[in-house]
């Protein structure tokens, strides 16, 4: 039983902390441009499949691939920010949701015309790949490397957004766009690095994502991006502490729940998000 | 590359001619069963194929493509059917059922397809053979594999267009409990797909193992929902259960994510006994390469390494020069059915539905994965698939069925009427 | 002179239609009857998003609801298509009454998540009770048996002859969102829309009224449910999926938000684009998004009002 129990938590962390990737950088974008980006699962795919084309390329390295393919990506969410959604955060919030879901569609067909079809086998990230036995039953090494990287992400966020004079301006403009205007910051300059870097962090997000579930496949995107809006929503939106905490429980519920409740599944995470909007919209840990 | 093909004008084109052949044609000639002396089949044979194109799945579609640009290559360079060039257009038709009953429309009342084939969902195959009995097309199913479909639609509902050329579940739950029973484990666990081929599979196997071996329990299930990427919960969930052995009919690439998750958690050390129905499909084996662990038992509608027939060997060869892949199974399926239509229509000596139905009933058909006979009754196509263990070879960059088990499949196959004792295996005739 | 071209034009769109039904191949009529039913699912989405401004990405439960209730009515209790609609329907007006009083506490993305969330818990809902819907492989084989009224049996069974069924309801459905648009209540709702806390002054009890619309509107897509699985006989889960909302809201914002005839000239475009592009091209998906962004960027107003615009400054200088 006691093994059972710690499996069934180290499941629930790491599947937490792999939606924690993607949802940093939903939330990070909407806490600032006030845009839902549907489009944001496409980086967590275009991230993967960018650092599996550079790990091909450059005999295997998978550390080089998660270094280029996500700042390739942060380009990509550049030029998606200053062409496009720039034209539409003036209109309605349909238009600009609609905007980034005509972006999945685009992307989605790019990725199939580039790199194919198929599903893609990708290997095992050399040195990580292995188990260890914990509670009597293997572990994998690299999915406590994942347990370990969710926080420090937490922690590189939180001193990025609360130490330095970036974070400040980050923050500022986030609680009042005209305040942050009329003392003279560059807000579009603002926006464009926001969204790269929420851009950057999914598509990383992605490339963690692939030697765990072991391939890529078009549309892999849209199944992590629900769960990411789930999680941003039941830990307020733009909330980033909420965004962790939103990840670890519903990690753990899903897996609770597979083990525990099976029958129950989507009803779980779903109903879960409907009683925090019901009862607190602004989300479990939003402060104040 | 096949739709550039086709361009504007000869849609037209080739409306034209069907026109005239349909205003020409029927009746002037009984058919004599010879083609040559059949002048009443006019005009190019179009065939509108329906695939999965986009999507997590959109592989399927590209195998389904190579078998069937393959097939009618071959026809229409070896002077086409009953001398008539074959023409193929092939539609994305999603998972879903709305999008593959628009394109069989389209096909039949819009493009003026002969026949329909294709088709990769269950849920799809089942919607969409009420309509092609409406719209009177033969379709032939490649890919769908729901017992229901043969069973209830064309045996019991008596819709007589709808054929189907692979293995239905009874090769994943019927044949499986076949090889089961001959194995030393008493204890059957599941992670299966949360949706009826799932829940389908998981009982045929449960109720042929359970009568062909009294005594054997099944002590776990874990229902994996479509698109699932972390197994870990299942696998805990089948690892605090300790079963002998595993049943499994994830398929595709959540196949490769469940073996690879699954070989992490040491699953395949506690478990001895693995079964993997749809294991022995291409993506999977090349997907997981060297990954794929040793002595599991595989098994699909279509292996290419069986039967070693001349007839296949050709096959494969010609098949790997053409795209430099093995032949999945629904490239097999998709390029046989090819030959199917060929043979019924030349048979028939005319392409009207009514009279290549009677011809496919009952038909024979010699085809790279063996012989086939379609069923009178229910239009299931009867031909074998081994079940193998995994291993090695030094020729291929992935893992083959070493040890392969044949079960002839009169033995496993549910016989008509479907209801009632003696329609279900195990059978008194067989031994 | 403006309401005679109005009439005109809306006799000629009759006129069309009516003559569609008679010259028509199986395969327009086909597309056409899709047509339609996607334009009762979106105007009486749009009666939510364009009046009250309110995002739903739950309206496919309701669509759903209302193909399943017809299909079981017809597998279970009589296969008689009214009786069939007016249980779908009636199931989609309740069950949009249930949700919609949890969701009118909410506007912007917090009503928009909270409806994705209650859709898909439907979904799940459908999904799983097998032994009523299905499970993935859905309700088939649904037939279109003679609407049967005492002495004379309508037969439904032929394509055109369904296409006038659904014609029917088209027309009937337009000629209700139109009243309701001019009605007080519609008339309400714009005010809201406008300003909501002086619309509260006013004595208006904006959630009613919210909730009002929302249940109209879940009503209108219960009824598109009920056609639609009439016209493809079967029903499967995927058509409660939240993806299968966002059908109306790009029919709304294609055709234009603020205008009546928006969610019409939308669906044409939707259904005709991507039948035409699949004609041409595997990848349709990439085509088709490329087209929305034009579309959203190009004209703002969907196509609808973007061209009433400009015809507008045509005409006034």
């Amino acid at each position: 039983m006691l093994q059972s129990l710690v499996h069934v938590c180290l499941a629930g962390i790491s599947a937490g902390m792999f939606i924690w990737l993607v949802a940093s950088g939903l939330t990070l974008v909407f806490g600032v441009l006030r845009v839902l980006n549907f489009a944001h699962g496409s980086f967590y795919m275009l991230g993967a499949y960018l650092c599996f084309a550079v790990l091909k390329a450059m005999g295997g390295n998978f550390w080089l691939g998660l270094l280029l393919g996500p700042l390739v990506v942060s380009m990509v969410g550049y030029v998606m920010e200053r062409y496009l959604l720039r034209l539409v955060y003036h209109l309605e919030l349909p238009y600009q949701l609609l905007l980034t879901f005509a972006m999945v569609l685009i992307f989605d067909d790019l990725v199939k015309m580039i790199w194919g079809a198929g599903s893609i086998g990708s290997p095992a990230v050399p040195g990580l790949s292995g188990s260890v036995s914990i509670a009597g039953r293997e572990f994998p090494v690299y999915n406590l490397f994942i347990i370990a990287v969710g926080p420090l992400v937490a922690l590189g966020l939180y001193g990025l957004l609360e130490k330095t004079w970036w974070g400040r301006i980050v923050r500022a403009s986030a609680s009042d766009r005209e305040m942050a205007l009329s003392i003279g910051v560059n807000v579009p300059l603002l926006y464009s690095g926001v969204f790269m870097f929420g851009a950057w962090l999914s598509a990383v997000g992605g490339a963690l994502a692939v030697p765990y579930v072991g391939l890529l496949t078009t549309g892999m995107g849209e199944a992590i991006i629900i769960s990411a809006f789930i999680v941003v929503v039941i830990g307020g939106l733009g909330s980033l502490k909420g965004a962790f905490l939103g990840s670890l429980i519903v990690g753990l519920l899903s897996s609770f729940g597979t083990r525990f409740m099976p029958m129950l599944d989507m009803f779980l995470t779903f109903g879960l998000m409907a009683a925090v909007l019901l009862w607190r919209p602004q989300g479990f840990f939003a402060e104040g | 590359m096949d739709q550039h093909e086709t361009t504007r004008r000869d849609f037209l084109k080739a409306g034209l001619v069907t026109a005239a052949a349909t205003a020409l044609g029927s009746g002037i000639v009984k058919p004599v069963g010879l083609w040559a002396a059949t002048p009443n089949i006019k005009g190019p044979i179009k065939i509108g194929y329906l695939t999965v194109l986009s999507g997590t799945l959109a592989g399927y579609g590209e195998f389904h493509k190579m078998g069937a640009l393959m097939g009618v290559e071959e026809i229409n360079a070896a002077g086409g059917i009953a001398g008539n060039k074959v023409e193929l257009e092939i539609r994305d038709s999603t998972l879903a059922a709305p999008a593959c009953i628009q394109n069989a429309r389209y096909f039949v009342d819009s493009w003026g397809a002969d026949f329909l084939a294709g088709v990769d969902s269950s849920g799809q195959a089942l919607a969409l053979a009420p309509v092609v009995g409406e719209l009177d097309r033969v379709l032939m199913v490649t890919h769908a594999a729901t017992e229901k479909l043969t069973e209830d639609e064309v045996f019991k509902k008596g819709i007589k267009q709808v054929f189907r050329i692979c293995t239905p579940t009874y090769q994943d739950g019927n044949a499986a409990a076949f090889v089961a029973k001959d194995l030393p484990v008493n204890t059957w666990a599941t992670i299966n797909p949360k949706y009826e081929y799932g829940y389908t599979t998981w009982n045929m196997f449960k109720d042929t193992l359970g009568k062909l071996k009294p005594g054997v329990k099944f002590t776990a299930e874990s229902w994996a929902p479509f698109g699932t990427t972390d197994f870990r919960p299942h696998i805990n969930t089948i690892m605090d259960a300790k079963p002998e052995g595993l049943y499994s009919v994830v398929w595709a690439g959540e196949l490769i994510t469940l073996v690879k998750q699954a070989k992490q958690a040491g699953l395949f050390d506690k478990i001895k006994h693995v079964m993997f129905p749809v294991g022995a499909a291409m993506d999977v084996l090349e997907g997981l390469g060297p990954e794929m662990p040793d002595n599991i038992w595989i098994s699909g509608r279509y292996f290419f390494l069986y039967p070693d027939s001349d007839r296949n060997k050709e096959f494969v060869a010609r098949f790997h020069k053409r795209w430099n892949h093995y032949p999945a199974y629904v490239s097999e399926t998709a390029y046989s059915t090819m030959y199917a239509f060929k043979k019924a229509v030349e048979a028939a000596g005319s392409k009207e539905t009514g009279k290549v139905v009677d011809a496919l009933a009952g038909m024979e058909l010699d085809s790279p994965a063996g012989h086939r006979v379609f069923r009178k009754e229910d239009h299931q196509a009867m031909y074998e698939v081994p079940w193998g263990l995994t291993k090695a070879d030094p020729k291929y960059p992935f893992k083959i069925m070493g040890k392969q088990i044949v079960i002839p499949a009169k033995e496993f196959f549910n016989r008509p009427p479907f209801e009632g004792p003696g329609t279900h295996p195990p059978f008194k005739d067989s031994k | 002179m403006n309401q005679y071209w109005k009439y005109f034009l809306m006799l000629g769109c009759l006129g069309a239609l009516v003559g569609i039904g008679f010259v028509s191949g199986p395969f327009v009529l086909y597309l056409a009857t899709r047509i339609m039913i996607l334009c009762i699912f979106a105007l009486g989405y749009n009666l939510l998003l364009g009046r009250t401004g309110l995002l739903s990405f739950g309206h496919a439960a309701f669509f759903a609801i209302g193909a399943y209730g017809l299909a079981i009515t017809s597998i279970h209790i009589s296969a008689h298509p009214l009786l069939g609609i007016l249980i779908g329907v009636t199931a989609a007006a309740l069950l949009s009454l249930c949700i919609g009083f949890f969701c009118v506490r909410h506007t912007e993305i917090y009503f928009a998540m909270l409806t994705l969330a209650f859709g898909m818990m439907v979904f799940a809902l459908i999904w799983n009770l097998r032994s009523i819907t299905g499970g993935d492989d859905g309700l088939y084989g649904i037939s279109r048996t003679a609407i049967s009224l005492g002495i004379v049996n309508i037969p439904i069974r032929k394509d055109y002859q369904f296409y006038y069924f659904v014609l029917l309801f088209f027309v009937a459905s337009v000629f209700l969102i139109h009243r309701i648009y001019s009605s007080p209540f519609g008339l309400a709702l714009a005010g809201i829309r406008e300003n909501h806390i002086r619309a509260e002054f006013a004595g208006l009890s904006v959630k009613a009224y919210r909730l009002g619309v929302f249940t109209v509107s879940g009503a209108f897509a219960g009824l598109a449910g009920s056609l639609s699985a009439l016209l493809e006989s079967n029903v499967a889960p995927f058509s409660a999926h939240w993806s299968h909302s966002a059908e109306p809201v790009l029919v709304s914002l294609i055709g234009g938000l603020q205008t009546f005839s928006g969610p019409l000239v939308g669906s044409i475009v939707f259904v005709a684009l991507r039948e035409v592009l699949q004609r041409f091209t595997y990848n349709w998906m990439f085509w088709f998004g490329v087209l929305l962004l034009a579309i959203i960027i190009g004209f703002r107003g969907g196509i609808v009002g973007s061209i009433s615009d400009a015809f507008r400054k045509y005409s006034r200088p």
